[in-house]
């Protein structure tokens, strides 16, 4: 019987089994971990003790240290997206749409999640590990003796300031995407500034600002609230502050996918 | 105010850190627990201050706040030594609109004068040395004059002298509030200055329980092999 079942245990399906069930486990307590955060940090609004001082300095971090870095990110998307298509374009004599299209993609699409993606290795990873980091050294710990209330003290600052400062984010980013777009657009096609800036808004409508903004909130909140969770339940020394980090990145991606696609298919199906 | 610990079990994964383990502490009484790396005292601490949960028992604390200080200090290290101290001035709901700037200012170095540290207070934790940060955070604990204290190895690594500051303190905070205390040492400096009653657990049970004096008798295998710091005895701490 013993030899049957090490047999068994060796085999591909076995391992598959087992991992799939781990892994399930797994993603069953983070949901778990995740929803309490998010409770408790409600609880935590409600009950006043959001830290002024700390949400200002938060949004300083989240808001202003990000800009170079969505700036840079978003600027060369567009970069590489006129640099692919103006010519074309022009060549079709679509050249009067250039600026449309790249304006479409960028409120629509890219603004958001490029800048979403610059904030969650920058600001998120940065938040999981300081938070992880203050988990195994006893920090949280210390917080709690002093009756002073993690969620209001670290969550809340931070994923308030993410909600607030993340349409800011995109709103400067997207714009300086569209200039960028302008400006590759007339050395790659010589196509003239004005011709670019007349056809942006023949595609963009108001709907598509306040679906942009919607995102940019519910994805700054998300990042925020997701990586200060993992950082939270950290464990086990500098090893554990790695990990919590990695995890926080990879869900916060896969986070703001899903919510993306939902935004999607709810607004543009 | 007076702590009451019943039966007492707490495991993590399969390993029963604490195993049944009942004491009391009377209101101002200051109880020294002892025993070897691992043996749970600072488990005992978290479970009583609420940080870990128990599995099963019971602790009785008749409320009010219960302060700790940190074997390694736990201090906030993006904060001066001067915000650490008065972090709980600072961001407690209930203490926060209670003092001005300037008595808070009043307080923190009152505190740092207590410990030996005048004139660190804008320094970050990473600029001092162990025992400093051991002594900071003692500050930060006692600032709001707890009625009851825990102490995880408060005076571990700290020369004679600093030793002997935080163990007067831990005897005037005792004199002058009442607080009551529970300070988890190896030191026998410690012990015999501070405590009233000491315990010593081994493999998460309670295995001597007494007086200083008793504790230095020699009468019990397992006082004798602490004291002796003997390797042979009933406790084993090399695994075989
Ligand atoms: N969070 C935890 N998860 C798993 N095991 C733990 C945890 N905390 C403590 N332990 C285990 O519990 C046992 C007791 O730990 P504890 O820190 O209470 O010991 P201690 O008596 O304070 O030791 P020391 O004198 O070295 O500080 C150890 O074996 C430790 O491995
Ligand atoms: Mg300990």
């Amino acid at each position: 019987m013993a030899l049957v079942r090490q047999i068994l245990k060796q085999t591909v399906t076995y391992k598959l089994f087992k991992s799939i069930l781990v892994n399930l486990i797994d993603f069953m307590e983070v949901m778990g971990h995740i929803t309490t955060c998010t409770v408790e940090f409600f609880k935590s609004l409600f009950k006043g003790e959001l830290d002024r001082k700390e949400l200002i300095t938060q949004c300083e971090r989240f808001g202003i240290s990000s800009l170079p870095i969505t700036l840079s990110i978003v600027g060369m998307t567009c970069v590489i997206i006129v640099s692919q298509i103006a010519q074309e374009m022009v060549k079709q004599g679509g050249g009067n749409f250039v600026g449309a299209l790249v304006a479409v993609l960028i409120v629509r699409e890219l603004g958001v999640i490029m800048s979403g993606f610059a904030i969650i290795s920058m600001i998120g990873s940065s938040m999981a590990s300081e938070l992880a980091t203050m988990r195994v050294t006893e920090q949280i710990d210390a917080l709690q003796t002093l009756k002073v209330n993690p969620f209001g003290y670290l969550f809340a600052p931070r994923v308030m300031a993410g909600m607030l400062m993340m349409p800011l984010v995109v709103i400067i980013s997207s714009l300086f995407g569209i200039l960028a777009g302008a400006l590759t657009s007339d050395l790659a096609a010589g196509l003239s500034y004005r011709v670019y800036f007349d056809s942006i808004w023949i595609g963009i409508f108001a709907k598509d600002l306040f679906v942009c903004l919607a995102k940019a909130i519910c994805f700054g909140g998300v990042i925020a609230l997701i990586s200060c969770t993992f950082g939270y339940y950290a464990s086990g020394g500098a090893k554990g502050v790695g990990i919590a980090t990695t995890r926080a990145v990879v869900w916060s991606f896969v986070a703001i996918v899903i919510i993306d696609m939902l935004f999607a298919i709810a607004f543009f199906f | 105010m007076s702590i009451e610990v019943k039966n007492l079990v707490k495991a993590f994964g399969e390993k029963k850190v604490i195993d049944d383990v009942s004491f009391k502490v009377n209101d101002g009484e200051i109880l020294a627990i002892v025993g070897f790396s691992g043996s749970g005292k600072s488990t005992i601490l978290k479970l009583i201050s609420n940080l870990v949960e128990k599995d099963s028992g019971e602790i009785i604390t008749s409320g009010g706040d219960i302060a700790f200080v940190f074997q390694y200090s736990a201090l906030f290290d993006s904060l001066t030594v001067y915000d650490n101290i008065a972090f709980a001035l600072h961001e407690r709901k209930d203490l926060r609109k209670k003092y001005s700037e300037k008595e808070i200012r009043e307080i923190v170095n009152e505190k740092l004068a207590l410990v030996g540290l005048k004139g660190i207070e804008n320094l970050y934790p990473a600029e001092l040395s162990g025992g400093m940060q051991k002594r900071v955070s003692f500050a930060r604990a006692i600032v709001t004059e707890p009625k009851v204290i825990l102490y995880d190895e408060p005076t571990a690594g700290l020369d004679p002298i600093a030793s002997t500051l935080i163990e007067d303190y831990i005897l005037r905070l005792r004199n002058e509030t009442g607080a009551t205390s529970i300070v988890v040492t190896h030191q026998m400096s410690t012990i015999q200055r501070t405590a009233d009653k000491v315990i010593m657990l081994y493999d998460g049970k309670i295995v001597f329980s007494g007086t200083p004096e008793e504790l230095c008798r020699l009468d019990n295998e397992y006082t004798k092999q602490f004291v002796t710091a003997s390797i042979d005895g009933p406790m084993k701490i090399i695994e075989k």
